[in-house]
């Protein structure tokens, strides 16, 4: 019987060395996830490799083109009350607020729930649809990936052995722009049964839909169809009907695929309507 | 099986130094170890709120947390409530509105309360029914324990 050992480095490096030289290794960050899984007897890790005491996966910075780095273990609780968001950046807060209840908003961080990719979870439609990328740190240094090619699959990512997400990166928003996330959910705290993020703005609309496929449905001819319809309620349909045919839901004990796919045209409009109205606040 | 990690754990203001394997839970070791048997176990997945205590202030689920992770931070379980043989307002309250029922879920709907009460002062029902959406009933008692933090609410900030 092999013994779990548990280290908890101060330098990024030291946790990168330690994670690449051992492939049953894991790292740790808020628990709400892995820990879950341990106790469910679904992993039996070598080593537990800690990030808590890394400053460099700490902390919200902008930086001078107007992006907003994200540190790796910044909680879904500070993210959903953080001043720091703004313009379509508040996408990630309102997203950030939904995920299951305070307890676990409060342990649970972004750079765990990207690296576990579950395609019911709340973050990646957002990434998605703010194009934002993933700084990743591994052995042969650190790199960039776009969120639309970070999530792969089903709990599949992008990331190599020995490879942790470093930080996510918002690129820089128009002030102006206005932003809904509408999740359907069976109860308070519960992954989404369907859940769509969208952002507006001057030049132009986003919208990703979660929990409707293995990795997060963006379609850019919907996009375009909003864009010139000016949100009409016509061209909400249209836009509507080109996502439905660009997800791939599956049945599940929180809907089934057919479902699914008829709360998308009900759940996008009420997403821009809502954006909309929050706009002309 | 794991290695034995000697941490130092600070809970209701006491520092215990426990060995313990690095893949114990806060939950395990504040029962097994500690005896500090308030603080239940029911789901083990996070989803019930049974285990709930307050780590450095905040909500958190005991059993999703490792104890080895957590040196030196200030652990609160329900036994660290009561002021001697006082009551705190919220145990006082439920008590008082007659909210426990079979009283398993009480602990962790007891400390989801006194964290929700020492941010917000005058909670709305639905402050109070958002803030307990994570603390999981069985008896489906809700409505006294709704009334209980309302009462304690009142008589915190009359
Ligand atoms: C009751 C409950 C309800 C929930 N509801 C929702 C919900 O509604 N929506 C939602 O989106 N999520 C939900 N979650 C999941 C929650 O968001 C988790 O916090 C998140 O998925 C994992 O983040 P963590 O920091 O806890 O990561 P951990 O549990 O520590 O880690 C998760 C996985 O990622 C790996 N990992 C962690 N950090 C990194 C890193 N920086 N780089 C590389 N790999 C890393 C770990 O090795 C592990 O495999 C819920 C969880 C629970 C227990």
């Amino acid at each position: 019987m092999t013994e779990t050992r548990f280290h908890a480095p101060e330098r990024l490096e030291d946790a990168i060395s330690l994670l690449s030289a051992d492939e049953d290794a894991r790292p740790l960050a808020g628990g709400q996830t892995l820990v879950a899984m341990l106790n469910a007897d679904l992993l039996s890790p070598s080593q537990i490799i800690s990030l808590h005491r890394i400053k460099a996966l700490q902390g919200i910075e902008r930086r001078a083109d107007g992006s907003l780095r994200i540190g790796a273990m910044t909680t879904h609780a500070v993210l959903a009350r953080s001043g720091d968001l703004r313009g379509a950046h508040r996408l990630l807060g309102e997203a950030a607020g939904r995920i299951g209840h305070e307890a676990i908003r409060n342990r649970g961080t972004i750079g765990g729930a990207v690296a576990h990719a579950d395609p019911s979870a709340d973050y990646p439609p957002v990434l998605v649809a703010l194009e934002a990328v993933i700084e990743a740190v591994g052995p042969k240094g650190k790199r960039v990936i776009p969120a639309a090619e970070f999530f792969q699959g089903f709990l599949t990512t992008a990331l190599n052995l020995g490879e942790i997400v470093s930080a996510i990166i918002l690129p820089p928003s128009p002030a102006e722009a206005c932003t809904h996330y509408e999740k359907f959910a069976r109860v308070e705290g519960d992954f989404a049964t369907l859940s769509v993020a969208v952002a507006l703005w001057g030049g132009g609309v986003r919208i990703a839909l979660g929990s409707v496929g293995p990795v997060p449905v963006r379609s850019a001819e919907a996009e375009a169809k909003l864009f010139a319809g000016q949100l009409s309620d016509g061209a909400i349909k249209e836009a509507s009907a080109k996502l439905v045919a660009a997800s791939d839901p599956i049945d599940d004990v929180r809907g089934s695929a057919d479902y699914r796919r008829l709360l998308i045209p009900r759940l996008v409009k009420q997403a821009i309507r809502t954006a909309q109205a929050k706009d002309a606040r | 099986m794991s290695e034995r990690v000697a941490v130092d754990l600070k809970v209701n203001g006491t520092t215990h130094r426990v060995s313990v394997p690095a893949m114990r839970t806060l939950m395990a070791v504040l029962r097994d170890d500690l005896g500090l048997t308030g603080t239940k176990n029911a789901c083990d997945q996070g989803v019930c709120g049974s285990c709930t205590v307050l780590i450095d202030g905040a909500p958190a689920r005991a059993c999703l947390a490792l104890a080895v992770a957590l040196p030196g931070i200030a652990i609160t379980t329900v036994e660290g409530l009561a002021q001697g043989d006082t009551l705190s307002p919220v145990q006082q309250a439920f008590l008082d509105a007659g909210a426990i029922q079979c009283g398993f879920c009480m602990p962790g709907m007891i400390i989801q309360a006194t964290a929700l009460l020492a941010e917000n002062k005058r909670p709305s029902e639905d402050d109070i029914r958002h803030s307990i959406s994570g603390n999981l009933c069985r008896c489906s008692g809700y409505t006294k324990v709704i009334e209980a933090i309302s009462l304690a609410a009142s008589r915190l900030t009359p």
